[in-house]
């Protein structure tokens, strides 16, 4: 990975300027699972850092859930409109057509750029990314960027590999045209992949049969496989490095960063991750106590949590990054802008 | 217990207690992986930090195979004879 030099406050960029979050009411215990699959509640705990998990109705659709957290998104931004609408998901209602447009109609922007963007739990970082390019080339003034996940219709609910590990949820964000150096700009983004490594995690459908060296996946044909420890070593690995370039493009060193915020993958990733960056793990956002992976939707979600609970403030810097199957990871920098946050007891669109 | 295989089992402790916050200074070269108090991601970790210290690459293919500490420090005292 290579850094293009220059002043990185220079310039234009795709600024935050509003965030929203949707997240299921249906919780699934560490106790529910130790009936299903006979592991305990320490046993998932001291392995992931998750006590519950939240699972969407089985009626309920990526669109919906995406829906729900563009929504509010718009609200918080203060303006209902955008010129562009990105998807970032694994679980797309339909293989064809992608689920953005349908999304755009849905709140009211039919007409405007829609599409999905398939990176797994990097999708939001990717996304990032795709919506600054968007702003740059001149398609939208404003964009908005969803990640939602349905991890629930992937993982097998009897693999222990996964099914104490995913939730669903969806975040999103609304980017809008401004300056590299205002509060909200993303940063210089790092991205990576490695297909070398896509059968670490995987869902096989029709092609390819597992390779008759590995061991057996855990979980049912069709269903989500993970080869957990290959994954772990790969998460930290791929995320120090790409946060540490980011850092060095932003012109910071770890000791400028006041939130790490990290894709929800599991709580030791995230803690084996800060040590590696030598970062104080009271620092790193965390909700996958609660949450559970939710894939691409984890940083949304994540970074309106803490803005809403007053651990994100105006003003901090944060370094984002995540990791997920492909392999794909990605990293950036910003600093995190005055939001006005969408309001729970004005939620009128609930999915569910 | 030959010379080299000691100083390596001081060295895996050391290892142990700063880069994985394992709290048990007297861990036994018998001692199993559990015992230990690692898991299969502990054993990840242990992995990249020995090879972050020492340079030693330890597979994860390895790692699976791996029941006791005398067997990690086995393997460094191999692989590091071999750098």
């Amino acid at each position: 990975m290579t850094v293009r030099k220059g002043d990185p406050t220079a310039g234009s960029a795709a600024v935050v300027c509003g965030i929203g979050s949707w997240l299921p009411s249906t919780v699934v215990t560490n106790a529910q699972l130790t009936e299903r699959l006979g592991l305990s509640d320490q046993w998932i705990r001291a392995r992931t850092g998750i006590s519950t998990r939240l699972i969407a109705d089985r009626d309920t659709l990526t669109s919906d859930i995406a829906v729900a957290a563009g929504m509010k998104a718009l609200r918080s931004s203060g303006d209902s409109h955008v010129q562009a609408v990105v998807l970032a998901t694994a679980t797309s209602d339909r293989p064809v057509p992608a689920t953005a447009p349908l999304i755009a109609t849905q709140l009211g922007l039919p007409g405007i750029a829609a599409f999905d963007i398939s990176a797994a739990c990097s999708g939001f970082m990717y996304g990032l990314a795709v919506a600054s390019g968007l702003v740059a080339s001149q398609v939208a003034e404003r964009v908005l960027l969803i990640g939602a996940d349905r991890m629930s219709t992937l993982v097998d609910p009897q693999d222990r590999a996964t099914a104490p590990i995913f939730g669903d949820g969806a975040g999103a964000v609304v980017l809008r045209r401004g300056h590299a150096g205002e509060p909200g700009a993303i940063g210089r983004m790092v991205l990576g992949s490695d297909g070398q490594h896509r059968d670490l995690l995987t869902v096989r459908t029709g092609e390819g049969s597992p390779d008759p060296d590995d061991d057996p996946p855990s979980c049912r044909r069709g269903y989500l496989e993970m080869r957990g420890m290959q994954v772990f070593r790969h998460a930290i690995e791929r995320m120090s490095e790409a946060a540490t370039v980011a850092l060095d493009a932003a012109g910071w060193s770890m000791k400028d960063v006041d939130r790490l915020v990290a894709h929800q993958a599991n709580a030791r990733v995230t803690s084996a991750l800060a040590a590696r960056l030598d970062f104080p793990l009271d620092q790193c956002a965390s909700n996958i106590e609660h949450t559970g992976n939710t894939s691409a939707a984890s940083i949304p979600i994540l970074l309106a949590e803490a803005a809403e609970k007053g651990s994100l403030i105006a003003g901090h810097r944060v370094l984002l990054t995540a990791f997920g199957a492909g392999l794909t990871w990605g990293a950036t920098t910003l600093v995190w802008p005055d939001l006005k946050l969408a309001q729970h007891d004005d939620d009128d669109q609930t999915p569910e | 217990m030959k010379k080299g295989i000691l100083a390596m089992h001081e060295i895996l402790k050391e290892i142990l207690v700063t880069d994985l916050r394992i709290t048990d200074t007297d861990i036994l070269p018998d001692a199993s992986i559990e015992d230990a108090g690692l898991d299969s991601l502990a054993l990840v970790e242990l992995a990249m930090a020995i090879n972050n210290r020492l340079g030693i690459e330890i597979a994860d293919y390895e790692l699976m195979d791996i029941k006791t500490i005398a067997q990690i420090v086995t393997l460094m005292e191999e692989r590091t004879a071999q750098v």
